[in-house]
C-alpha cells in the first residue's frame, strides 16, 4: 500500500534536523535581523544574517510555523549562506517551494521568508 | 496498520475486534449469506433472521426493545434522520430548537440546513469546563421549542453531558431529547430503559465494529417520530430504505455483544492508560488539559502546550497516530471550533492534541506517546520565533 505523504523527504529531513536554526551570534562586520508574520494562522519567521563586506556569510532562522515552513526556512539559509546581498535582493521563493512540494494554499508562508530576507537587504544598504 | 505505528486515535474509529471480524467473514464467506435481507425466500428469510439477531444483540446492550432501533450507516446519517427528521415532523407545533456549537459537525450541520428552511435554532454555549449548564437550557426552552440535541459524551475533549438531566427537563416540557451518543455506546452504561432520550445515534465503528452501520433510537413515545430523508424501499420501518448491509449489521451485533462483556474491563483499562498518559504529559513544561476532568470518558485526553505550532507538533510526533482536533476537523486545518467553543484562543486550539485510547492500547505505547510528545514540544520550542 503506497501512502499519499504531506511532506516530500527533504521536508522531513529539514523538520526532524534543521541545522540552519536559531540566531547568528555578533562576530561579523554587521548582524542583521528580520521578522515577518502572517496574520490569519499566526505564522512568523525571523532571520538573522552575519554580514561581511557585502556579502552574507551566514543566516540563521527561527520558525513558528507548519513543516514546510521550517524546511524552507532551513533551506532558505543553506542556499543564501555565502552569497552577496545583491544577489539575494530579488529572492523569489518559487523555485525552493516547487523543490519541497509546498501545497498551494500555504503560498502565503513562502512570502514570509521573502519579506524577511528582502527586509535584510533593505537594512543593510541604509547602514552602508 | 504497519507495526510501527502507535495508534491513539480511538475517538476516530476503533480497530476491528477479531471476534467481530470473524462474524463478518462468517456471514460474508462461500457458508454465508447470499441474499437481500428483504427478499420473502428462505435465503433472504435467513437473512434477515441475522439482521434481526444482530438488532437484538444491540438492543441489549442499550437495554431497549430492538423494535426501537433503526439501521443506518452510521452516526452522521442517524444525526441527520433525528434531527432534521423530527423538526419537520413536529414543524405544524413549532419551529425552535436547541443545541450547542461543541456538537459533531453532523449535528451542526443539520441544525443549519434546518435554520435555511426557516427553523430557529438557539445554540447554547458550554462553560469552559465544556458542559452545558442545565439551568441555562431551562431559560431557553419555549411553547415552541420542540427538539433539544446535546450529544452524550464530546468527541474532541471526552467531557461527558448530563443527559439524565437533560432528559429529564425535555420530558417536563414535552421537547423531545436527541443526544449523539457515537462516543458513549458500547464505552459507558448507556440504558435507555431508564434514560429519558427519545432519539440516540449511534455508530458501530466506535466500539471495534465495522465501519458503515450505525442506528438510531427512537423511544415509543406519543409524539416522537421522525419524517424520511430518504425515499425508496420500505426497509426499517419505512424510515430508512436501502439494501441492508447483512454482513457490517452482524459486525455491529457482534461488537455490542462484546461491548456488553468487555465494558467493564474496558473503562478500568482506558481509565489507567489514561492516568499514565496525562502523568508523562503533565511533567512537561506548558502542557495543559482540555475540558472538564471530574465528568470525562476516560478513553479521551485532549491536551494543549504553549509555543508550538499544531501540524508541526503533529508531525513530531510521528509514528504516534493521534488526532489535532477532532477527525473530520483536521483535514480543513482549521483550529477545533469545540475547544474555541470552550473559550480556547486560536492559537490555544490549534496546538490541541486528542490522544484517545482503547480496548487494544498498551502501556509500552503510552509511553512512546509521551517521548514522542516531549520531543516534539522540545525540538519545536527550541527553533521557534518568539510572538
Amino acid at each position: 500500500m503506497t501512502l499519499i505523504e504531506p511532506y516530500n523527504n527533504e521536508v522531513l529531513a529539514r523538520f526532524a534536523k534543521p541545522i540552519h536554526a536559531g540566531d547568528v551570534e555578533a562576530d561579523y562586520d554587521s548582524v542583521l535581523g528580520a521578522d515577518a508574520k502572517q496574520a490569519a494562522d499566526g505564522a512568523r519567521i525571523r532571520l538573522s544574517a552575519g554580514i561581511d563586506a557585502g556579502r552574507v556569510v551566514v543566516l540563521r532562522f527561527r520558525a513558528w510555523g507548519c513543516p514546510h515552513l521550517i524546511a524552507a526556512a532551513d533551506a532558505l539559509c543553506e542556499e543564501a549562506s555565502g552569497k552577496m546581498l545583491e544577489e539575494l535582493a530579488g529572492w523569489k521563493a518559487g523555485a525552493l517551494a516547487e523543490r519541497l512540494a509546498v501545497p498551494r494554499s500555504k503560498a502565503g508562508l513562502m512570502f514570509l521568508l521573502e519579506d524577511a530576507l528582502r527586509s535584510i537587504v533593505a537594512q543593510s544598504a541604509q547602514t552602508e | 496498520m504497519p507495526t510501527d505505528s502507535v495508534y491513539l486515535d480511538y475517538a476516530a474509529t476503533t480497530p476491528l475486534d477479531p471476534a467481530v471480524a470473524l462474524a463478518m467473514q462468517r456471514c460474508a464467506g462461500e457458508a454465508g449469506v447470499l441474499a437481500n435481507a428483504s427478499s420473502i425466500h428462505r435465503e433472504g428469510r435467513r437473512a434477515a433472521v441475522l439482521v434481526d439477531d444482530a438488532r437484538q444483540l444491540l438492543a441489549e446492550l442499550l437495554n431497549t426493545d430492538p423494535g426501537r432501533l433503526i439501521w443506518t450507516s452510521g452516526a452522521t446519517e442517524s444525526d441527520n434522520l433525528a434531527i432534521q427528521g423530527a423538526a419537520r415532523f413536529r414543524a405544524h407545533r413549532g419551529r425552535h430548537l436547541v443545541t450547542m456549537p461543541t456538537e459533531h459537525k453532523a449535528v451542526l450541520e443539520s441544525f443549519r440546513a434546518l435554520e435555511n428552511e426557516g427553523f430557529e435554532v438557539t445554540w447554547l454555549r458550554p462553560g469552559r469546563d465544556g458542559r452545558l449548564d442545565v439551568a441555562e437550557l431551562e431559560q431557553v426552552l419555549r411553547e415552541d421549542t420542540q427538539l433539544v440535541s446535546i450529544m452524550h459524551v464530546n468527541n474532541e475533549t471526552g467531557v461527558i453531558q448530563d443527559i439524565e438531566a437533560i432528559g429529564a427537563l425535555c420530558r417536563e416540557r414535552d421537547v423531545l431529547f436527541h443526544t449523539d451518543a457515537a462516543q458513549s455506546v458500547g464505552k459507558l452504561a448507556v440504558d435507555l430503559g431508564s434514560l429519558p432520550v427519545d432519539l440516540l445515534s449511534l455508530t458501530a465503528h466506535k466500539f471495534y465494529g465495522p465501519q458503515g452501520v450505525g442506528a438510531l433510537y427512537i423511544a415509543d413515545r406519543p409524539g416522537c417520530h421522525v419524517q424520511p430523508l430518504m425515499h425508496g424501499g420500505g426497509q426499517e420501518q419505512r424510515l430508512r430504505p436501502g439494501t441492508l448491509p447483512v454482513a457490517l449489521i452482524v459486525g455491529a451485533g457482534a461488537a455490542a455483544r462484546m461491548a456488553l462483556q468487555h465494558r467493564e474491563a474496558d473503562m478500568a483499562h482506558v481509565t489507567a492508560l489514561r492516568d499514565r498518559l496525562w502523568a508523562g504529559l503533565a511533567a512537561l513544561d506548558g502542557v495543559t488539559r482540555n475540558g472538564d476532568t471530574a465528568h470525562c470518558y476516560p478513553g479521551i485526553l485532549n491536551v494543549g502546550a504553549e509555543g508550538v505550532e499544531g501540524e508541526s507538533l503533529m508531525l513530531g510526533l510521528e509514528p504516534v497516530c493521534a488526532a489535532s482536533g477532532s477527525a473530520c476537523n483536521s483535514l480543513a486545518g482549521e483550529p477545533s471550533f469545540v475547544l474555541r467553543a470552550l473559550g480556547r484562543s486560536d492559537t490555544e486550539a490549534q496546538s490541541a492534541v486528542r490522544f484517545s485510547l482503547g480496548r487494544m492500547s498498551t502501556e509500552k505505547e503510552v509511553d512512546i506517546a509521551i517521548e514522542r510528545y516531549r520531543w516534539a514540544l522540545e525540538h519545536l520550542r527550541s527553533i521557534a520565533a518568539s510572538p
